[in-house]
Protein backbone atom coordinates (compact mmCIF):
# COMPACT_ATOMS: atom_id res chain seq x y z
CA UNK A 1 0.00 0.00 0.00
CA UNK A 2 1.76 3.14 -1.17
CA UNK A 3 -1.16 5.53 -0.78
CA UNK A 4 0.36 6.67 2.52
CA UNK A 5 3.58 7.84 0.89
CA UNK A 6 1.73 9.55 -1.96
CA UNK A 7 -0.70 11.32 0.36
CA UNK A 8 2.23 12.41 2.53
CA UNK A 9 3.82 13.89 -0.56
CA UNK A 10 0.49 15.55 -1.44
CA UNK A 11 0.24 17.16 2.01
CA UNK A 12 3.81 18.46 1.75
CA UNK A 13 2.96 20.15 -1.54
CA UNK A 14 -0.21 21.62 -0.06
CA UNK A 15 1.72 23.00 2.92
CA UNK A 16 4.24 24.55 0.57
CA UNK A 17 1.40 26.22 -1.36
CA UNK A 18 -0.21 27.47 1.83
CA UNK A 19 3.03 29.20 2.86
CA UNK A 20 3.73 30.50 -0.60
CA UNK A 21 0.29 32.11 -0.78
CA UNK A 22 0.19 33.30 2.82
CA UNK A 23 -2.79 31.12 3.70
CA UNK A 24 -3.84 30.87 7.35
CA UNK A 25 -5.16 27.34 7.00
CA UNK A 26 -6.10 24.79 4.39
CA UNK A 27 -9.83 24.33 3.95
CA UNK A 28 -10.12 21.91 1.06
CA UNK A 29 -7.92 19.82 -1.23
CA UNK A 30 -9.31 18.54 -4.51
CA UNK A 31 -7.59 15.66 -6.29
CA UNK A 32 -8.21 13.58 -9.38
CA UNK A 33 -7.90 9.80 -9.52
CA UNK A 34 -8.41 7.62 -12.58
CA UNK A 35 -8.40 3.87 -13.23
CA UNK A 36 -4.66 3.77 -13.99
CA UNK A 37 -3.58 6.25 -11.31
CA UNK A 38 -2.08 3.43 -9.31
CA UNK A 39 -4.02 4.50 -6.21
CA UNK A 40 -7.33 3.40 -4.79
CA UNK A 41 -9.67 6.28 -3.86
CA UNK A 42 -10.88 4.54 -0.70
CA UNK A 43 -7.31 3.99 0.51
CA UNK A 44 -6.33 7.54 -0.39
CA UNK A 45 -9.20 8.70 1.83
CA UNK A 46 -8.04 6.51 4.70
CA UNK A 47 -4.42 7.61 4.35
CA UNK A 48 -5.62 11.22 4.25
CA UNK A 49 -7.62 10.81 7.47
CA UNK A 50 -4.69 9.19 9.28
CA UNK A 51 -2.11 11.71 8.14
CA UNK A 52 -4.23 14.81 8.73
CA UNK A 53 -4.77 13.69 12.33
CA UNK A 54 -1.03 13.07 12.72
CA UNK A 55 -0.20 16.47 11.30
CA UNK A 56 -2.90 18.35 13.22
CA UNK A 57 -4.74 19.17 10.01
CA UNK A 58 -8.11 17.76 11.02
CA UNK A 59 -11.02 19.51 9.38
CA UNK A 60 -9.38 19.75 5.98
CA UNK A 61 -11.80 18.47 3.35
CA UNK A 62 -10.59 16.06 0.70
CA UNK A 63 -12.56 16.03 -2.52
CA UNK A 64 -11.79 13.17 -4.87
CA UNK A 65 -12.82 13.48 -8.52
CA UNK A 66 -12.88 10.05 -10.08
CA UNK A 67 -12.25 10.35 -13.81
CA UNK A 68 -12.41 7.74 -16.57
CA UNK A 69 -9.44 6.54 -18.56
CA UNK A 70 -9.32 8.62 -21.72
CA UNK A 71 -7.05 7.93 -24.65
CA UNK A 72 -6.07 9.41 -27.98
CA UNK A 73 -5.47 7.37 -31.12
CA UNK A 74 -2.35 8.63 -32.88
CA UNK A 75 -3.51 7.13 -36.17
CA UNK A 76 -7.10 8.35 -36.62
CA UNK A 77 -6.97 11.07 -33.91
CA UNK A 78 -10.06 9.78 -32.09
CA UNK A 79 -10.27 10.61 -28.39
CA UNK A 80 -12.33 8.12 -26.42
CA UNK A 81 -13.05 6.75 -22.97
CA UNK A 82 -11.61 3.31 -22.45
CA UNK A 83 -13.94 1.15 -20.40
CA UNK A 84 -12.38 -2.25 -21.17
CA UNK A 85 -8.60 -2.33 -20.84
CA UNK A 86 -7.82 -3.12 -24.45
CA UNK A 87 -5.33 -0.62 -25.85
CA UNK A 88 -6.53 -0.66 -29.41
CA UNK A 89 -8.47 2.14 -31.07
CA UNK A 90 -12.25 1.74 -30.87
CA UNK A 91 -12.47 3.16 -34.39
CA UNK A 92 -9.46 1.97 -36.44
CA UNK A 93 -8.04 -0.77 -34.17
CA UNK A 94 -4.59 0.86 -34.18
CA UNK A 95 -2.39 0.11 -31.17
CA UNK A 96 -0.79 3.56 -31.32
CA UNK A 97 -2.73 4.80 -28.32
CA UNK A 98 -1.68 7.55 -25.94
CA UNK A 99 -3.31 7.97 -22.56
CA UNK A 100 -4.57 11.51 -22.09
CA UNK A 101 -6.33 11.16 -18.74
CA UNK A 102 -6.94 8.82 -15.86
CA UNK A 103 -3.42 7.49 -15.32
CA UNK A 104 -2.28 9.97 -12.69
CA UNK A 105 -3.00 10.99 -9.13
CA UNK A 106 -3.35 14.74 -9.63
CA UNK A 107 -3.65 17.65 -7.28
CA UNK A 108 -6.31 19.87 -8.88
CA UNK A 109 -6.66 22.76 -6.45
CA UNK A 110 -6.31 23.88 -2.87
CA UNK A 111 -8.70 26.18 -1.04
CA UNK A 112 -7.00 28.31 1.59
CA UNK A 113 -8.34 30.48 4.35
CA UNK A 114 -6.70 33.85 4.01
CA UNK A 115 -6.68 37.00 6.05
CA UNK A 116 -8.70 39.36 3.87
CA UNK A 117 -7.37 42.38 5.78
CA UNK A 118 -3.83 41.57 4.72
CA UNK A 119 -3.01 44.05 1.95
CA UNK A 120 0.04 42.14 0.90
CA UNK A 121 -2.19 39.49 -0.55
CA UNK A 122 -3.93 41.86 -2.91
CA UNK A 123 -2.75 41.68 -6.42
CA UNK A 124 -1.39 38.18 -5.99
CA UNK A 125 -2.59 36.09 -8.85
CA UNK A 126 -5.15 33.60 -7.69
CA UNK A 127 -3.82 30.91 -9.95
CA UNK A 128 -0.44 29.31 -10.00
CA UNK A 129 -1.05 27.30 -13.12
CA UNK A 130 1.59 24.69 -13.74
CA UNK A 131 2.27 22.43 -16.64
CA UNK A 132 0.54 19.14 -16.83
CA UNK A 133 2.91 16.26 -16.33
CA UNK A 134 3.87 14.62 -19.56
CA UNK A 135 2.71 11.17 -20.47
CA UNK A 136 5.06 8.60 -21.72
CA UNK B 1 -11.70 38.77 8.78
CA UNK B 2 -10.88 35.63 6.93
CA UNK B 3 -11.90 34.68 3.47
CA UNK B 4 -11.09 31.77 1.23
CA UNK B 5 -9.14 31.55 -1.95
CA UNK B 6 -8.72 28.62 -4.31
CA UNK B 7 -5.32 27.98 -5.86
CA UNK B 8 -5.41 25.95 -9.06
CA UNK B 9 -2.55 23.49 -9.33
CA UNK B 10 -3.62 20.75 -11.77
CA UNK B 11 -0.43 18.77 -11.51
CA UNK B 12 0.56 15.16 -10.90
CA UNK B 13 1.24 14.65 -7.20
CA UNK B 14 4.52 13.06 -8.27
CA UNK B 15 5.46 15.76 -10.79
CA UNK B 16 8.59 16.81 -8.91
CA UNK B 17 9.76 13.20 -8.48
CA UNK B 18 9.13 12.53 -12.16
CA UNK B 19 11.19 15.59 -13.07
CA UNK B 20 14.07 14.38 -10.90
CA UNK B 21 13.80 10.89 -12.40
CA UNK B 22 13.95 12.34 -15.92
CA UNK B 23 17.06 14.31 -14.98
CA UNK B 24 18.79 11.24 -13.56
CA UNK B 25 17.76 9.18 -16.61
CA UNK B 26 19.34 11.81 -18.82
CA UNK B 27 22.61 11.62 -16.90
CA UNK B 28 22.58 7.82 -17.24
CA UNK B 29 22.04 8.23 -20.99
CA UNK B 30 24.97 10.64 -21.27
CA UNK B 31 27.23 8.09 -19.56
CA UNK B 32 25.97 5.25 -21.73
CA UNK B 33 24.40 3.40 -18.82
CA UNK B 34 21.22 1.58 -19.81
CA UNK B 35 18.98 1.26 -16.77
CA UNK B 36 16.45 -1.55 -16.36
CA UNK B 37 13.78 -1.60 -13.65
CA UNK B 38 12.91 -5.25 -13.12
CA UNK B 39 9.53 -5.91 -11.53
CA UNK B 40 7.57 -9.06 -10.72
CA UNK B 41 5.53 -10.74 -8.03
CA UNK B 42 7.56 -12.39 -5.24
CA UNK B 43 9.28 -15.60 -6.29
CA UNK B 44 8.98 -15.16 -10.07
CA UNK B 45 12.77 -15.29 -10.29
CA UNK B 46 14.12 -11.73 -10.58
CA UNK B 47 17.36 -12.57 -8.82
CA UNK B 48 17.77 -15.81 -10.81
CA UNK B 49 17.25 -13.93 -14.08
CA UNK B 50 19.87 -11.40 -13.04
CA UNK B 51 22.28 -14.17 -12.03
CA UNK B 52 21.84 -15.83 -15.43
CA UNK B 53 22.22 -12.47 -17.21
CA UNK B 54 25.31 -11.46 -15.24
CA UNK B 55 26.91 -14.88 -15.85
CA UNK B 56 26.16 -14.68 -19.57
CA UNK B 57 27.75 -11.23 -19.79
CA UNK B 58 30.75 -11.90 -17.57
CA UNK B 59 33.83 -10.37 -19.20
CA UNK B 60 31.67 -8.79 -21.92
CA UNK B 61 29.73 -5.95 -20.31
CA UNK B 62 30.09 -3.87 -17.18
CA UNK B 63 26.97 -4.54 -15.16
CA UNK B 64 25.81 -3.39 -11.74
CA UNK B 65 22.70 -4.22 -9.74
CA UNK B 66 20.68 -2.38 -7.12
CA UNK B 67 18.52 -4.88 -5.25
CA UNK B 68 15.42 -3.79 -3.40
CA UNK B 69 13.98 -5.86 -0.59
CA UNK B 70 11.97 -5.28 2.53
CA UNK B 71 14.63 -6.92 4.65
CA UNK B 72 17.80 -9.09 4.45
CA UNK B 73 20.79 -9.00 2.08
CA UNK B 74 20.09 -12.44 0.62
CA UNK B 75 19.56 -11.35 -2.96
CA UNK B 76 22.62 -9.13 -2.96
CA UNK B 77 24.76 -12.00 -1.68
CA UNK B 78 23.61 -14.23 -4.52
CA UNK B 79 24.62 -11.67 -7.13
CA UNK B 80 27.87 -10.46 -5.56
CA UNK B 81 30.08 -13.19 -7.12
CA UNK B 82 29.29 -11.79 -10.57
CA UNK B 83 28.68 -8.04 -10.37
CA UNK B 84 28.87 -5.03 -8.03
CA UNK B 85 25.65 -5.04 -6.02
CA UNK B 86 24.08 -2.67 -3.54
CA UNK B 87 21.16 -3.78 -1.44
CA UNK B 88 18.35 -1.24 -1.00
CA UNK B 89 16.43 -2.28 2.07
CA UNK B 90 13.08 -0.55 2.14
CA UNK B 91 12.34 -1.32 5.77
CA UNK B 92 8.85 -2.53 5.02
CA UNK B 93 7.93 -0.21 2.15
CA UNK B 94 6.29 -2.09 -0.71
CA UNK B 95 8.21 -0.42 -3.53
CA UNK B 96 11.45 1.35 -4.35
CA UNK B 97 11.54 5.10 -4.68
CA UNK B 98 13.96 7.35 -6.50
CA UNK B 99 15.64 8.53 -3.28
CA UNK B 100 16.62 4.94 -2.42
CA UNK B 101 18.06 4.44 -5.90
CA UNK B 102 20.05 7.67 -5.59
CA UNK B 103 21.47 6.50 -2.28
CA UNK B 104 22.34 3.08 -3.69
CA UNK B 105 24.14 4.69 -6.63
CA UNK B 106 26.39 6.65 -4.30
CA UNK B 107 27.48 3.41 -2.66
CA UNK B 108 28.44 1.65 -5.88
CA UNK B 109 32.21 1.61 -6.39
CA UNK B 110 32.02 3.50 -9.68
CA UNK B 111 29.48 4.98 -12.07
CA UNK B 112 30.47 3.88 -15.55
CA UNK B 113 28.40 0.78 -16.15
CA UNK B 114 26.93 -0.31 -19.46
CA UNK B 115 23.91 -1.84 -17.76
CA UNK B 116 22.39 -1.06 -14.40
CA UNK B 117 19.61 -3.33 -13.18
CA UNK B 118 17.28 -2.20 -10.44
CA UNK B 119 15.62 -5.26 -8.93
CA UNK B 120 12.41 -3.90 -7.47
CA UNK B 121 10.52 -5.25 -4.47
CA UNK B 122 8.37 -8.25 -5.44
CA UNK B 123 5.06 -6.49 -6.05
CA UNK B 124 3.14 -5.70 -9.24
CA UNK B 125 1.04 -2.89 -7.83
CA UNK B 126 2.91 -0.08 -6.08
CA UNK B 127 6.18 -0.15 -8.09
CA UNK B 128 4.11 0.64 -11.20
CA UNK B 129 3.63 4.22 -10.01
CA UNK B 130 7.28 5.01 -9.28
CA UNK B 131 9.72 6.17 -11.94
CA UNK B 132 13.21 5.06 -10.89
CA UNK B 133 14.96 6.83 -13.78
CA UNK B 134 14.98 3.63 -15.82
CA UNK B 135 15.12 3.48 -19.60
CA UNK B 136 13.21 0.22 -19.66
CA UNK B 137 10.76 -1.40 -17.30
CA UNK B 138 10.73 -5.16 -17.57
CA UNK B 139 7.98 -7.22 -16.04
CA UNK B 140 8.88 -10.78 -15.20
CA UNK B 141 6.33 -13.53 -14.70
CA UNK B 142 6.80 -17.24 -14.18
CA UNK B 143 4.91 -20.19 -15.62
CA UNK B 144 3.64 -21.13 -12.17
CA UNK B 145 1.69 -17.87 -11.82
CA UNK B 146 -1.10 -18.40 -14.30
CA UNK B 147 -1.37 -16.95 -17.81
CA UNK B 148 -4.33 -14.70 -16.91
CA UNK B 149 -2.22 -12.48 -14.64
CA UNK B 150 -1.30 -9.57 -16.97
CA UNK B 151 -4.85 -8.20 -17.11
CA UNK B 152 -4.95 -8.03 -13.33
CA UNK B 153 -2.03 -5.61 -13.17
CA UNK B 154 -2.83 -3.21 -16.01
CA UNK B 155 -0.75 -0.27 -14.83
CA UNK B 156 2.39 -2.37 -14.52
CA UNK B 157 1.99 -3.92 -17.94
CA UNK B 158 1.02 -0.62 -19.55
CA UNK B 159 4.18 1.05 -18.23
CA UNK B 160 6.51 -1.83 -19.19
CA UNK B 161 8.46 -2.29 -22.40
CA UNK B 162 9.24 -5.99 -22.13
CA UNK B 163 7.82 -9.16 -20.63
CA UNK B 164 10.03 -12.07 -19.61
CA UNK B 165 8.35 -15.39 -18.85
CA UNK B 166 10.59 -17.45 -16.57
CA UNK B 167 10.63 -21.13 -15.53
CA UNK B 168 10.02 -22.47 -19.03
CA UNK B 169 11.34 -25.82 -17.79
CA UNK B 170 8.10 -26.24 -15.81
CA UNK B 171 5.82 -25.81 -18.84
CA UNK B 172 5.14 -29.56 -19.18
CA UNK B 173 3.82 -29.65 -15.61
CA UNK B 174 1.69 -26.51 -15.33
CA UNK B 175 -1.44 -25.35 -17.15
CA UNK B 176 0.23 -22.27 -18.60
CA UNK B 177 0.02 -21.01 -22.16
CA UNK B 178 2.85 -18.72 -23.27
CA UNK B 179 0.70 -17.44 -26.15
CA UNK B 180 -2.27 -16.68 -23.88
CA UNK B 181 -0.07 -14.79 -21.39
CA UNK B 182 1.55 -12.69 -24.11
CA UNK B 183 -1.80 -12.01 -25.80
CA UNK B 184 -3.30 -10.87 -22.49
CA UNK B 185 -0.34 -8.57 -21.84
CA UNK B 186 -0.47 -7.12 -25.37
CA UNK B 187 -4.10 -6.07 -24.98
CA UNK B 188 -2.74 -3.57 -22.48
CA UNK B 189 0.66 -2.91 -24.05
CA UNK B 190 0.59 -3.83 -27.74
CA UNK B 191 4.28 -2.98 -28.22
CA UNK B 192 5.49 -5.24 -25.41
CA UNK B 193 8.57 -7.31 -26.34
CA UNK B 194 8.28 -10.86 -25.01
CA UNK B 195 10.84 -13.51 -24.05
CA UNK B 196 10.58 -16.99 -22.62
CA UNK B 197 13.51 -18.11 -20.50
CA UNK B 198 14.63 -20.60 -17.94
CA UNK B 199 17.12 -18.86 -15.69
CA UNK B 200 18.25 -22.16 -14.18
CA UNK B 201 19.22 -23.82 -17.45
CA UNK B 202 20.07 -20.65 -19.36
CA UNK B 203 17.47 -21.32 -22.06
CA UNK B 204 16.40 -18.12 -23.79
CA UNK B 205 18.97 -15.96 -21.98
CA UNK B 206 20.89 -15.26 -25.18
CA UNK B 207 18.00 -13.57 -27.00
CA UNK B 208 17.01 -11.66 -23.86
CA UNK B 209 20.58 -10.35 -23.53
CA UNK B 210 20.73 -9.51 -27.21
CA UNK B 211 17.51 -7.53 -26.89
CA UNK B 212 19.02 -5.50 -24.03
CA UNK B 213 22.21 -4.86 -26.03
CA UNK B 214 20.13 -3.55 -28.93
CA UNK B 215 17.98 -1.44 -26.62
CA UNK B 216 21.16 0.10 -25.17
CA UNK B 217 22.45 0.85 -28.68
CA UNK B 218 19.17 2.61 -29.49
CA UNK B 219 19.41 4.63 -26.28
CA UNK B 220 22.98 5.70 -27.17
CA UNK B 221 21.94 6.62 -30.70
CA UNK B 222 18.95 8.69 -29.60
CA UNK B 223 21.07 10.44 -26.95
CA UNK B 224 23.66 11.25 -29.62
CA UNK B 225 20.97 12.64 -31.93
CA UNK B 226 19.43 14.71 -29.14
CA UNK B 227 22.87 16.15 -28.34
CA UNK B 228 23.49 17.01 -31.99
CA UNK B 229 20.11 18.67 -32.09
CA UNK B 230 20.82 20.97 -29.15
CA UNK B 231 24.31 21.71 -30.50
CA UNK B 232 22.86 23.22 -33.68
Amino acid sequence: MHEMSLVRSLLQQVEQLRRQHGGLAVEQIEVEIGPLSGVEPLLVGEAFDTLTVEQSLTGVQLVIQEVPLTVHCLKCCLDFEMTELDFHCANCNSSAIRIIGGDEFRLLNVTLQTDSADDSLHGVASESGTQRGSHS
Amino acid sequence: MTSTRTITVNQDVQAEKKRRAAELRNSFSQRGTFVINLVSSPGAGKTSLLEATAKYWQGKHKVAVLVGDLATERDAERLRPYVPVEQLTTGGACHLELALVERGLQRLPEVDFEFLFIENVGNLVCPASHDLAEHLRVVLMSTTEGDDKPGKYPKMYRTSGALVINKSDLLPYVPFSIDAAIADARLIQPDLAAFTVCSLTGEGIESWCQYLEEARERMIESTRQATECTAL
